[in-house]
């Protein structure tokens, strides 16, 4: 018996070196670089506090190509997904005012969103997760993750293209060229992501942001989008296409 | 004008009116964001869901004739007007209510964008609907 408890105690002690010197496994962090995110959060508000400002891609922003232009002109409201119910693309999503949930695994990170019920998965890299295959394309993309110098840093591409993709209220579409990289860490007791988005077609340049949410005890009520509620204000659009349907849509 | 039919139609300064009900929702393009219109009429639907909630009243137009006003909050969702004190039960079928707010621009239809949702709509006493308060 006192030959296992000694084995066991040095196994304990060989164990917790590792970690002190950062020897965790491959593509592991060692625990002083993984911030506690995990919790219940507000929604993002810019550095003072501000809703938005910092944000948003204008309509007329000096960072879209002449091609977003080009699809702005010809995507009309009409056509925008989000009558549909279709989620708020990221990062838009960051940029909207809802609460959201950061749940930290061994192996993956969730981030439940308020709005739209949304849920994504961060897959942390170490873990053994497939890559997708060239021909998988995900409408929130496909996100790898991992932890350095206390923060999580998140890169996610192969998203499918999406005509709403950069801004659902501007019709600002982005492409399977699409690449966010969101670093989430913590600033005084809150949560600071700072996110940059690239799209070769859409954006000259990176689109950066960054915004701060603080701890709250609840997440906003249950979701659960629907059609009347997404589609009322189709009625006051004036369609620029004659063969359009009824602005109630098709009944599916 | 009538009291009884109180349509008040009351251009003012853009500047003083133009609002986005969140910073980046654009319903310029649909409503007539310098004017404002208020209404006094009887409420047919109340839908409290989610993205938008909406309200509907029936009250008259410019010329006194009755038509079904779509009235919005713009941009806000449900988890926002429990901020300020709605519930599925804040208004009643066939109440009498007055709001205000931009009319919408296309022609044929009725609608009414309620500032920035932070107009209340008053009940036949003139007490608000809500209490009120930040939407965040």
């Amino acid at each position: 018996m006192k030959y296992r408890i000694t084995v066991f105690s040095t196994a304990v002690r060989i164990l917790g070196s590792a970690v002190l010197l950062g020897l965790a496994g491959p593509g592991q962090a060692a625990s002083s670089d993984i911030p506690d995110l995990d919790g219940l959060w507000s929604r993002p508000t810019c550095q003072g506090g501000g809703f938005g400002g910092c944000t948003v891609l204008r309509e007329d922003d000096a960072r879209l190509t002449e091609r977003a232009r080009a699809y702005q002109a010809v995507i009309d409201e009409m056509a925008q997904p989000k009558y549909d119910c279709a989620p708020m693309p990221i990062p838009h999503m960051w940029t909207d005012p809802y609460s959201f949930k950061i749940e930290q695994l061994e192996d993956r990170v969730l981030i439940y969103y308020g709005k739209d019920d949304v849920v994504r998965t961060i897959w942390l890299e170490g873990h053994g997760h497939p890559d997708p295959a060239i021909n998988e394309f995900f409408y929130f993309g496909h996100a790898d993750g991992h932890y350095e110098d206390g923060a999580l840093v998140v890169v996610t591409d192969k998203f499918t293209f999406d005509p709403q993709g950069l801004n659902a209220d501007f019709r600002i579409p982005s492409s399977t060229q699409k690449q966010l990289t969101e670093r989430f860490s913590i600033d005084n007791g809150n949560l600071k992501l700072e996110v940059s988005t690239v799209d070769a077609f859409f954006l000259k340049e990176p689109w950066e942001f960054t915004v701060y949410s603080s701890p709250v005890q609840e997440l906003d009520a249950n979701w659960t989008c629907e059609l009347d509620g997404a589609r009322r204000s189709l009625r006051f659009e004036t369609s620029k296409y004659p063969d359009d349907p009824d602005p109630a849509r098709i009944n599916y | 004008m009538n009291t009884s039919k109180k349509l008040i139609l009351v251009l003012v300064a853009a500047a003083a009116l133009v609002s986005q009900v969140f910073a980046h929702h654009s319903t310029s393009g649909i409503y007539h964001e310098d004017q404002e219109l208020e209404l006094t009429g009887t409420v047919q639907e109340w839908a409290f869901i989610n993205p938008h909630p909406y309200l509907t009243i029936t009250a008259p137009d410019a010329t006194g004739v009755m038509r079904d006003w779509d009235i919005s909050y713009g941009g806000a969702a449900v988890v926002h007007l429990q901020r300020q004190g709605y519930t599925k039960e804040t208004l009643a079928l066939g109440e009498a209510i007055t709001v205000k707010g931009h009319p919408a621009r296309k022609e044929g239809v009725y609608g009414l964008l309620m500032e920035g949702g932070g107009n209340i709509p008053t009940r036949a006493d003139g007490t608000p609907v809500v209490k009120g308060g930040s939407m965040f």
